[in-house]
């Protein structure tokens, strides 16, 4: 004879054993899924100094814009970024490397002599010729990257 | 006919394809449901459209940097009919838009959105956030100028918000925007919201006929009458216009491609679709740490009231000036969207046509039939014709391989002599890039032949035409409006330190012939 109750408790086990064997897989896919998704998360960039003009061409206090060629890996393929690097001579040995992107929302800055300021086309941001924020919205000056000079050959680092 | 109707019976009694068509068509309607309620026919046929393009232009299209611009091109210049799919995908988005907003509209001013139809309305909202979802994803598929810089943007907004760094990670995919990212937004666009779009468009309707259709605000007297055939054909006739209209703008207007990506372009304004307009514009209002207010709160606000809308306003009364709150709220949200949207649309600078051919972009037509070139970019040869070859390289690459086209690598080795000028160079690149862009070369007098070259060959290196060429002398866009006549410009030209000793021009006497030095000073002139 069956007892309602222990059919009940077995009804009750079976369905929790489904229930937990399917949690279980979801668990396992969902860990490799949500792995394969957020993998840029624990990215890193690599530094590497490149050498980008030389001191005697650069004219002082007026912001030079020098195309960096960076190789790096895209995913499946290489890629060589052209990325443009303003120098700034501002005395003999010394040179600042102001990064072309705006701080704002990532377009890219030029540099606009008759007006003296660094502008971006996308909502309006100005900077000095030393990136410090002049008018509109950027959050922060330009960033400025690592230089060395190294006899007459000006290095970033980036 | 018997046969037909045979395997019709054959086929219900083994599937019940009766029943379901019954069920499916015939619901009653009541009396009094008139042509406001098939906005959200027009919807499901658009959605309908953009499904089936989608799927077609997937047979074509290619997600990666080298290849997602080319293939586009291809479908708008070598499919058949290929312009116009793309045409009725990138209308038809616009159209979706419109309709869902006015579907929406049409809700709220009806009062359908209350019991017991509130999760009708959320999904609804759902709906409208996919539908958004999709606009901004398909905006970088094809790796275009604008696509770029516009998910540049969106990426920056994300990592503005709460776990920027790490969403904003999530969305590039990479290091920064490249292949990986690309991939990732055509497999939400492909698959990940279709799914989404699918699934809630599915319980959309089945939720709409579970509670019935909200109706007229006053109980109108009649018979109900059932959905097919009557209020069937209300949505047909409009949809069919809806469609002959995206149909028109699809034949009638070429869908925009701009020119391809170039990451280090400065001279690029990106400005979004009109319907992100009005969110571009408000950016501008809330400068420095405000911006997430533009960007994450009043948006996320807008989206919190629209989802708890029916809960809000529970109050069983439809008639819409009984709402007053609900209906003053969206109009003041929508006159706001109007005004920011033409505020922004006022503010975007007129586009310069990829296409358009610039005098470096002539002088490069001229130079590429150079003996240097052709002996390897000649069908038959090492390399295809220039005009048929696709600009891969990056621009320094190809300028090193345009003076010096035996070297592998720029900068291995000094440009040997009689190599091509640096600024010839760029004439040929900038030659490629119109080629590419569509552009046929038009039909120009030889003056203008001769003086493009002329500026291609020895201007270009210090001064600027239509945005190409150099910076260190005066941009030569408008010469001819600065009050100096031909005449002056060829003395200015030929000697000018004759008119001003300290002048760092050099003089082209005895470099240009007096032919050659009259084309040019005519041009010039003749460019107001």
């Amino acid at each position: 004879m069956h007892s309602s109750i222990g059919d009940t408790d077995r009804r009750k086990f079976l369905s929790r054993t489904i229930t937990a064997v399917h949690a279980a897989i979801a668990g396992v896919v969902g860990v490799i899924i949500g792995g394969a998704i957020s993998s840029p998360i624990f990215g890193r960039q690599e530094e590497t100094w490149l050498p980008a003009a030389s001191l005697t061409n650069l004219p002082e206090n007026e912001p030079t814009p020098v195309p960096l060629r960076i190789a790096r890996e895209d995913g499946y393929r290489e890629v060589i970024d052209r990325r443009i690097v303003f120098l700034v001579r501002t005395s003999n040995d010394q040179v600042t490397a102001l990064d072309s992107t705006c701080t704002h929302l990532g377009c890219r800055v030029s540099w606009d002599a008759d007006a003296q300021l660094f502008k971006c086309p996308c909502h309006g941001g100005q900077y000095d010729q030393m990136g410090t924020v002049k008018a509109g919205p950027p959050p922060a000056a330009l960033t400025r990257l690592t230089t060395r000079v190294n006899g007459d050959q000006v290095l970033v680092r980036v | 006919m018997r046969i037909v109707g045979n395997l019709v019976d054959w086929l219900d009694s083994r599937t019940g394809i009766r029943t379901a068509r019954k069920h499916l068509l015939d619901e009653e309607l009541p009396a009094g449901v008139g042509w406001w309620f098939v906005t959200g026919s027009i919807l499901l046929m658009l959605l309908a459209v953009q499904l089936i393009t989608g799927v077609v232009l997937t047979m074509y299209y290619v997600p990666s940097p080298e290849f997602a611009y080319d293939s586009v091109f291809y479908i708008m210049n070598n499919v058949a009919f290929g312009r116009v799919l793309r045409g009725l995908h990138f209308f038809g988005a616009s159209f979706i838009v419109v309709a869902a907003v006015m579907h929406m509209l049409r809700v709220v001013a009806l009062g359908s959105y209350k019991a017991p139809r509130e999760v009708t309305w959320v999904t609804g909202v759902i709906l409208l956030l996919v539908i958004l979802g999709f606009a901004l994803t398909g905006y970088l598929l094809p790796w275009d100028q604008k696509a770029y810089w516009a998910t540049t943007v969106t990426v920056n907004i994300a990592r503005s918000g709460p776990f920027g760094t790490w969403i904003s990670a999530l969305m590039k995919g990479g290091e920064s925007l490249g292949s990986l990212t690309l991939l990732r937004w055509y497999s939400a666009h492909v698959f990940l919201l279709p799914a989404a779009l699918i699934g809630f468009v599915v319980a959309h309707l089945y939720l709409m006929r579970r509670h019935g259709i909200s109706g007229a605000l006053k109980k109108v007297e009649g018979q109900p009458k059932p959905f097919y055939p009557y209020h069937a054909l209300k949505d047909t006739v409009v949809s069919a216009a809806v469609f002959a209209l995206l149909l028109t703008f699809a034949i009638m207007f070429k869908p925009p491609l701009d020119a391809l990506a170039d990451p280090t372009d400065a001279s690029y304004v990106p400005r979004p679709e009109w319907y992100f307009l009005s969110l571009f514009q408000l950016l501008k209002y809330f400068p420095g740490p405000l911006e997430p207010l533009a960007t994450m709160v009043i948006p996320g606000v807008i989206v919190g009231l629209l989802v708890l809308l029916p809960f809000l306003d529970s109050h069983p009364d439809r008639r819409p000036f009984k709402r007053p709150a609900v209906t003053g709220g969206f109009a003041i949200i929508g006159a706001a969207i109007i005004v920011l949207t033409y505020l922004g649309y006022k503010d975007t600078p007129a586009h310069a046509d990829p296409a358009r051919w610039t005098p470096l972009a002539l002088a490069g037509r001229e130079f590429v039939a150079d003996p240097q070139c052709v002996r390897c970019h000649a069908q038959g040869g090492a390399a295809n014709p220039i005009a048929n070859t696709r600009v891969t390289r990056d621009q320094e690459w190809l300028l090193a391989h345009v003076r010096d086209p035996e070297i592998i690598a720029p900068g291995l080795r000094p440009i040997p002599s009689g190599a091509m000028t640096e600024s010839q160079a760029r004439s040929i690149l900038s030659y490629m890039k119109k080629v590419r862009s569509g552009g046929t070369p038009p039909q120009v007098s030889e003056e203008v032949a001769t003086a493009s070259m002329i500026f291609g060959r020895f201007c270009a290196a210090c001064h600027t035409i239509d945005g190409e060429g150099g910076t260190a002398g005066p941009d030569l866009t408008h010469e001819g409006s600065r009050g100096h006549d031909a005449k002056w410009l060829k003395d200015w030209i030929s000697e000018p330190e004759t008119i001003d000793p300290a002048a760092n021009m050099p003089s082209f006497l005895g470099r240009l012939t007096d032919e050659q030095l009259t084309a040019i000073a005519n041009y010039l002139a003749a460019r107001k």
